[in-house]
This record gives structure tokens, C-alpha cells and sequence, in this order.
């Protein structure tokens, strides 16, 4: 049973961060596009919106945000071998 | 002593071999969308698999131990009834194994995987020298076997879940702000596959030059406590990293263009499911495949998308090829263990068998670039029209022009 779990765990981590965060991604581009303003492909104009704009770039920033965490969690053992810091003090 | 030289180069040039096969894992989508230009994506993927090899190492102790029996798990020691020198035919055997195949697959251009040509080689080479009680059944069928078949089908999902959900979202962005937008992610995603990559293929390499040291008793058994030499990790890191600057094209423009023809948000959706499975997985220790999850991902990107066209004929003989890589590099193993063990009875030196069978590596290897340069595909004709009559990776006008020289070369 512990090989359903473990593809179990790989497929709920996959949809996360795989199908997740370019969801996130998408969210962002959404805002920011629409921000920024300009002209639909129906010639319908769309008024500038800073603060819409601000919040595209806030979620571009999460999403690099937990892809660099991720990355530093999976080579832990390495940065505290070669480096002799914790990224994650805080978590045993 | 020569010997054990001769297998790390062998060992160094299977790196290699894994890097310019599986460059198209990381790079295919940017290069077939043009979010990179095609030299500009292997170099960068290839000083990513550079830094990527440096790490982790939880993949390199899987290969030291789960697929052998060589070493005894409790004190490090050899197995009794090996002795270095049969130990290292066996590896020698596998290595060669793993590249034949590797080289074999890319000159027609299917994205197999380079994990299970290796395996698949040591695993026969095993076999042959020592019998079913040699190979780590459970060790295998718990990292290798079981992981090989749930990764695409997992990747697959992920990446068409990705795929349609950012589509819905991105339905009313302006076109040309989306493709702009999305090549940046892509980018980014690709990047982290490439890294992902060096961290778990580069890790395969370090495992079997490591496995091999053990055998002669260069290295102590334990990997995981303490740590692999520096030299070993830097020049398995280089090599990998070079294979992947020369780029395996013909792999890259199946994966690209033969597939599914892609648009970058189903890029930027491939890359990231691809990514996050190969990470999580290489933390697990996982040994899985980098090729199947990339292809895995890139029919799920296919799938994901409305309208998308799927060249189900290309997956399908990938799929085959899948299934007899792990038997096919076993029984080149195998077959090469043979010959050098047979050449060593005979003439009672292990040099010579270990040196006939590097010899006939570096002839096959030879033809076979041979014949891959006379229909050539490079970073020019990489993204060239897809045929879907006859769905081979050479270009129509190459092959053309290929037929044309052969005719003039019988009409003299």
C-alpha cells in the first residue's frame, strides 16, 4: 500500500505546484494585463488600473516566491552539508 | 587499475549521452514555440544541469543500492563470491549497455528514457554474471519499475489540468500580451526543469562511478552519510552539462514539434507539471524517469487543450519504445558481459576483456553519429514542418536530399 501512497503524495504535490501555480501564473497575467489597459482584439478599450496592475505583480511574486522555497526545501541536506546554514531553522 | 579509468570515462560518457538525449525535456517546448532561440535554450539548460547536479544526492545512494546486490547493506562490504574484477565487467557491461541504446533511440529521434537504458543495462549485465540472486528485485520494483509506470500517466494529468485551467483563465487577455506573458513563464519553468534534471540524472552517473569504487574499495560504502568525493560530482556535473549544450536535436524536434504543436501557455503548463513532479520525486530518492515525465506532461498539454491535436501514431511508438528499453539495454548488458567475460577465460587477462568490449562501444557509437550526420537535423531545421505521412524526425527535405546524394553516388 505505501507505493499508492507514495504516488498518491507525488500526484496531490504535482497538481499543487504543477497545475496550481500556473494557475496562479494565469491569475497574474489576468490582473496585470487588465491593469495595464489597452485594446481587446473586439476593439473594446480598457481603462488603465494601477492597483490591478500591483496586484499581478504581487502574484508573479508569490508564484517565484514558492517555486525558489521549494527548491531550497528539496536541497536542504546539501545547503546545511556544504554551507552549515538551515533554510528552514524552524521546521525539524 | 586501467580499468577502473576506462569505466569512469565510459561512465562520464554515458553522462553525456544522458544529456544531449534528454536536453529536449527541458528546452523542446521554448525552442518549438520560439520563446528561446534553440542555441540560446541549450546553453542555458546546460549550465543549469551544471549547477543542478551539485544539489542532492538522494538519487546517486538509490543507484549504489537498489539496483545491485554487490555490496553487502550491512557492513559495505562485496558480496562474497564477486571479486572486484567481475564487479566491474558488470558495470562496465551495464554502462555500455545504456549507451548503445541511448545513442540508438536518438538517431530516431524517440525520447526514451536514459534511466532505464541504464538500469535496464546494469540490470542485464547483473543477470548474467551473477544470476536472479544478483539484482535487487524489491529495490527495483519499488524505485524503478512502479515510478516508471505512474510518472507519465501522473505528468499527463497534471500538465492537462494546468493546460485547461490556464486557458479558462487567460480566455479574454489580450492575445498578443498572453503569448508575451506566457513566454516569460515558460522560461522560468523550463529553467527549473532543466536544473531538476541535473539534480536527478547527473545523480545516476555519480551513483555507478561510485558503485565502482566501492567494488574496487576506493570509496567506503556509505554514500549517504558521507557525501561523494568533489571530483566525482564535478566531472559528472561537466559532462552532463556539455552533453546538454551539444543538444540531441532530433530528440528535441519529436518532443517539439512531432507530438502536439504547442502554444506557449501549454508550454509554460508542461514545463511546470514536469518540474514539480521530477522535484518531488528526486526528493523521495525516486530514480523516475526525466524523459517520461516531460513526454508524460507534453501529450497532457495536448489533451488539455481545446481543439489540440495529439499525434497519438508518435505516442503510441514512444510508448513502445518505453516498454522494450529497459529488455533491450538489459540484453546489450548482458551480451557484453559475455564477451568480455569470455574473452577473459580464454586469454586469462580482464584487460582484454574489458578493453575488446570499449573498443566495440567506441566503433557502434561511431556508426552511428555516422549515420545520423548523413541526415542531419541541427539547431536549423529543428522547428522545420512536421510529416505527418511517414512522422520521421528527419525533416522531408533532408531525406530528400539524402536520397538524391545516394542516387548520384550509384549513378558514378
Amino acid at each position: 500500500m505505501s507505493y499508492v501512497e507514495a504516488i498518491l503524495k507525488v500526484l496531490v504535490v504535482g497538481l499543487l505546484l504543477g497545475a496550481g501555480l500556473p494557475a496562479v501564473f494565469a491569475a497574474g497575467l489576468v490582473a496585470y494585463s487588465n491593469g495595464a489597459g489597452g485594446q481587446h482584439a473586439d476593439g473594446t478599450a480598457q481603462a488603465p488600473n494601477p492597483a490591478l496592475k500591483w496586484l499581478g505583480v504581487l502574484l508573479f511574486v508569490f508564484v517565484g516566491w514558492v517555486i525558489l522555497t521549494a527548491v531550497a526545501w528539496i536541497t536542504r541536506a546539501t545547503i546545511i552539508h556544504q554551507f552549515g546554514f538551515d533554510p528552514f531553522p524552524f521546521i525539524k | 587499475m586501467i580499468i577502473l579509468v576506462l569505466l569512469i570515462a565510459t561512465a562520464l560518457a554515458f553522462d553525456f549521452t544522458n544529456g544531449f538525449h534528454d536536453t529536449g525535456n527541458a528546452m523542446a517546448t521554448s525552442i518549438a514555440t520560439g520563446a528561446l532561440k534553440p542555441k540560446t535554450a541549450v546553453l542555458l539548460a546546460g549550465i543549469l544541469n551544471l549547477v543542478g547536479a551539485f544539489l542532492s544526492v538522494e538519487v546517486a545512494v538509490t543507484v549504489t543500492t537498489q539496483v545491485l546486490k554487490i555490496q553487502d547493506s550491512k557492513t559495505g562490504h562485496l558480496v562474497t563470491g564477486i571479486t572486484p574484477s567481475v564487479g566491474l565487467t558488470i558495470i562496465f557491461a551495464g554502462l555500455i549497455g545504456g549507451i548503445l541504446w541511448n545513442l540508438l533511440t536518438w538517431l530516431f529521434g524517440i525520447p526514451s528514457s536514459s534511466s532505464h537504458a541504464l538500469f535496464g543495462g546494469l540490470i542485464g549485465a547483473g543477470l548474467a554474471a551473477l544470476g536472479t540472486a544478483g539484482v535487487n528485485w524489491q529495490g527495483i520494483t519499488s524505485k524503478v519499475i512502479i515510478p516508471a509506470v505512474a510518472a507519465p500517466v501522473i505528468a499527463c494529468l497534471v500538465a492537462a489540468c494546468g493546460t485547461w485551467l490556464v486557458y479558462r483563465i487567460t480566455r479574454n487577455v489580450m492575445a498578443k500580451r498572453r503569448e508575451e506573458g506566457f513566454r516569460w513563464g515558460q522560461i522560468a519553468t523550463a529553467s527549473l526543469v532543466a536544473l531538476s534534471h541535473g539534480t536527478n540524472d547527473a545523480q545516476k552517473t555519480m551513483g555507478v562511478i561510485a558503485l565502482a569504487l566501492i567494488t574496487t574499495g576506493h570509496l567506503t560504502g556509505d554514500v549517504k552519510k558521507e557525501g561523494l568525493p568533489f571530483w566525482i560530482i564535478f566531472s559528472c556535473a561537466l559532462a552532463i552539462g556539455l552533453g546538454t549544450y551539444i543538444g540531441g536535436w532530433r530528440v528535441i524536434r519529436t518532443l517539439g514539434k512531432g507530438l502536439v504543436e504547442i502554444e506557449s501557455p501549454q508550454g509554460l503548463a508542461a514545463e511546470a507539471s514536469s518540474a514539480a513532479i521530477i522535484l518531488s520525486s528526486s526528493a523521495a530518492g525516486m530514480a523516475l524517469s526525466t524523459t517520461h515525465v516531460a513526454t508524460g506532461s507534453i501529450l497532457g498539454s495536448g489533451v488539455g487543450k481545446p481543439g489540440a491535436e495529439v499525434r497519438w501514431a508518435v505516442a503510441g511508438r514512444m510508448v513502445v519504445a518505453w516498454l522494450i528499453t529497459l529488455p533491450a539495454a538489459a540484453l546489450m548488458g548482458a551480451l557484453a558481459f559475455w564477451l568480455s567475460y569470455g574473452v577473459e577465460s580464454v586469454t586469462g587477462s580482464d584487460l582484454a576483456g574489458d578493453g575488446l568490449i570499449f573498443v566495440i562501444l567506441c566503433a557502434l557509437s561511431f556508426y552511428i553519429w555516422w549515420r545520423a550526420q548523413q541526415q542531419k537535423v541541427d539547431s536549423n531545421n529543428v522547428n522545420a514542418d512536421w510529416d505527418s505521412s511517414t512522422n520521421s524526425v528527419v525533416p522531408a527535405d533532408v531525406r530528400e536530399a539524402s536520397k538524391a546524394h545516394k542516387k548520384d553516388a550509384a549513378a558514378v
